[in-house]
């Protein structure tokens, strides 16, 4: 988040400050943190995609008579293209609220879902942590609802206190034999 | 779930975790069994005594002998090994030759009961006993298969644990669901065979055709070689001078009459299924315990199914245009549990009038459409922008065609007519309308379904966007309701952004 903040003048910025466009609509932003794994998610993809086109540019080198680099160079432009627009984006579309009945989770860059559970629909809730997660200090948290459609609701990126303290909370308001 | 009842209700069997309060399944399930099983051997015995016995009847007859005490054998085995044990609060059961599961089933989870007879078990006294929790896709619990008297025994046993907890332990012992009782009051719903035929009729289907494919597949040894390839017949075709020699209008005619069999094929064997699985169809409600209903349909297989009320999350009516035309809809219940058939919801009128209808729905506090409700149509650009991209991709593909195949098939742009007039007819059938307590979506032109759901049942409610709603700022609401299927969830498609937030306002 720091760097939109800095610079004020960025038309991004302006419309971080303006609630129903901003990309996250003034929600709570995920730990920043969160921010680090994505771009090293984003990396490890990009570099796979880095690695199929060496790959590809060496095995058709002897069919096709192509200039070096003619695969490797527009595909490492892409790839450093993803790894530096991606990250920061993924990461700010992000969101969630937990308000007093509900959590609302906003997610996806192109494809944005906006997801709203109320906690007396959850069935049970999971705190998970993967790897690198551990390594960053977050946590995942996955609320399990009744419903057919979004049985699961996964919420990741929080900071480990925090999910915990989440689940917490929610747990209280778990009801029996809703079904 | 939550695993509260469930540990109170295994440290209540703890006591009585010995063998001796575990019952096995009716002796004779495992003749029912191994019948089935002889059954699906019986082709592999026919290959073996062409093949390796080189019809040598002595050896075929032994090994057959041999296969059956097999089968019989491991039947045997497995029945007893399988046991089942009803406590106060959950049915237990125990199976499994070598690796053993040992599964408990709190009555609460329980979502509804159905025992089933198939013609085998109907002639045996045998009932099969099938047990919802809604957790997987099939049945959780399955006693395949008990003496009917004690089927019925144990879904009593169900019914008056729930009755304990919803009149908290009034005197009812009495009141098993036995049919005097039921069949003395006049059911909800029953269809005579008159209107199953009437439901058969809408019931289309290929089935029989496809049949008679499959059956014509495996006998094709008896068929001509090129009997499968089309060239074949067109050359047959041409060079008969019958053929050519009639008029043009005989031709057409010809055409017309192979078109109508193909019709009355579908139609007939619709009927049959219909009358197969329909049969005698029934539904009551059951007031004693909780109040439930109960439906019994089948003309082989007799099923018999109590779901309690409770249970019903929404009402879905499905309807076609024809069908509509002469006012019969098909009433299905949502609940987590799915119908036995591989149907996703409970059907509980396959064919019926708004009058009959409205009732049904009575009974589980679903209020149908009023004449004075207002239903909101979504936005135009569901058709049009898909008819955009069509229309760009037909043409695309038309060009293409046109140009290096055959100049013909320039004409494949007008397949876009048809297909965008369905596009602009399903948006205008797609519609919505919210009162207090339920939403009302309507969707689909041709097979065309209306779901009434009450709010309070609703889990989750998504808004979504995908990146050619942006330019719109439309959005989709997805709602999440227990049960019915992974793949249609209940949406409404292409609603302006700010409406869809209002309405997921009220919708929570």
């Amino acid at each position: 988040m720091t760097e939109t903040v800095s610079t004020i003048d960025d038309p991004l910025a302006e419309m971080e400050q303006d609630k129903a466009r901003a990309y996250n609509q003034g929600l709570t932003p995920l730990h920043p943190p969160q921010k680090s794994l994505i771009r090293l998610n984003v990396g490890i993809m990009t570099g796979i995609l880095f690695i199929a086109a060496v790959i590809v540019e060496f095995a058709i080198r002897n069919e096709l008579p192509l200039a070096a680099g003619s695969i490797i160079g527009p595909v490492a432009a892409f790839a450093l293209f993803l790894f530096v627009m991606l990250p920061g984006r993924i990461y700010r579309r992000w969101g969630y609220d937990m308000g007093d009945e509900q959590l609302r989770v906003l997610r996806g860059f192109m494809w944005r879902t906006d997801t709203i559970v109320p906690f007396n629909r959850i069935q049970h809730i999971d705190v998970a942590q993967g790897p690198f997660q551990r390594m960053f200090g977050l946590s995942t948290l996955i609320v399990h609802t009744a419903g057919t459609h979004n049985s699961i609701v996964t919420l990741p990126g929080l900071s480990t206190p925090d999910a915990e303290s989440m689940r917490d909370t929610i747990k209280g308001h778990i009801r029996q034999d809703m079904i | 779930m939550n695993d509260a009842p469930i540990t109170s209700a295994e440290a209540m069997v703890q006591e009585t975790d010995d063998d001796t309060s575990f019952r096995r399944l009716h002796p004779l399930s495992i003749i029912l069994k191994s019948v089935s099983a002889i059954g699906q051997n019986l082709i592999a015995m026919g290959v073996l005594y062409f093949s390796v016995f080189d019809q040598n009847i002595v050896y075929a007859g032994l090994a057959a002998l041999a296969l059956m005490t097999i089968i019989i054998g491991v039947t045997a085995l497995i029945w007893s090994r399988f046991t089942y044990h009803i406590g106060p609060k959950e049915i237990r059961i125990k199976s499994g030759l070598i690796s053993r599961n040992n599964r408990s089933i709190p009555f609460d989870r329980i979502q509804d009961v159905s025992l089933e007879q198939k013609l085998v078990s109907r002639i045996l006294g045998l009932a099969t006993v099938k047990l919802e929790t809604g957790a997987s896709a099939g049945e959780d619990g399955k006693l395949d298969a008990l003496a009917l008297a004690d089927a019925q025994a144990l879904r009593d046993a169900l019914r008056d644990y729930k009755s304990g907890i919803a009149a908290s332990g009034s005197d009812r012992t009495d009141g098993a669901i036995d049919s005097s009782e039921t069949d003395a009051r006049p059911p909800i719903f029953a269809m005579d065979n008159r209107r199953i035929f009437i439901a058969g009729l809408f019931n289309f289907s290929f089935v029989l055709l496809a049949i008679l494919a499959a059956i014509a597949q495996n006998l094709d040894f008896l068929l001509p070689d090129e009997f499968f390839n089309p060239w074949y017949w067109a050359e047959q075709l041409s060079e008969q001078d019958v053929v050519n020699g009639l008029s043009f209008t005989a031709q057409i005619a010809g055409a017309v009459g192979a078109l109508i069999s193909l019709i009355a094929v579908g139609i007939g064997s619709g009927i049959i299924r219909t009358f197969i699985r329909e049969y005698g169809f029934r539904l009551d409600r059951v007031d004693t315990g909780q109040p439930g209903f109960r439906r019994r349909r089948g003309l082989f297989t007799l099923t018999d199914m109590v779901m309690p009320i409770h249970r019903v999350q929404a009402a879905i009516l499905r309807t076609s245009p024809i069908r509509q035309r002469f006012g019969w809809h098909h009433l299905k219940f949502q609940s987590l549990a799915s119908d036995g058939s591989g149907e996703s919801d409970h059907s509980a009128a396959p064919c019926a009038q708004i009058e009959e209808v409205d009732p049904i729905l009575a009974e589980t506090n679903i209020a149908n459409v009023t004449p004075d409700l207002q239903f909101q149509r979504v936005d135009a650009a569901l058709w049009w922008r898909d008819a955009v991209i069509l229309t760009i991709v037909l043409s695309a593909v038309s060009i293409g065609n046109g140009l290096f195949v055959h100049p013909g098939l320039y004409a494949l742009i007008l397949l876009a007519i048809p297909i965008i007039a369905v596009m602009f007819l399903n948006w205008r059938y797609h519609q919505y309308a919210l009162t207090a307590t339920q939403l009302f979506v309507r969707a689909g032109w041709w097979r065309r379904k209306l779901t009434i759901l009450p709010i309070r049942k609703i889990q989750t409610v998504d808004i979504s966007q995908s990146p050619l709603d942006h330019p719109l700022d439309l959005a989709t609401v997805t709602v999440g309701i227990a049960g019915g299927s992974a793949m249609s969830p209940l949406k409404i498609n292409d609603i302006p952004r700010e409406q869809a937030m209002a309405l997921r306002e009220q919708l929570i």
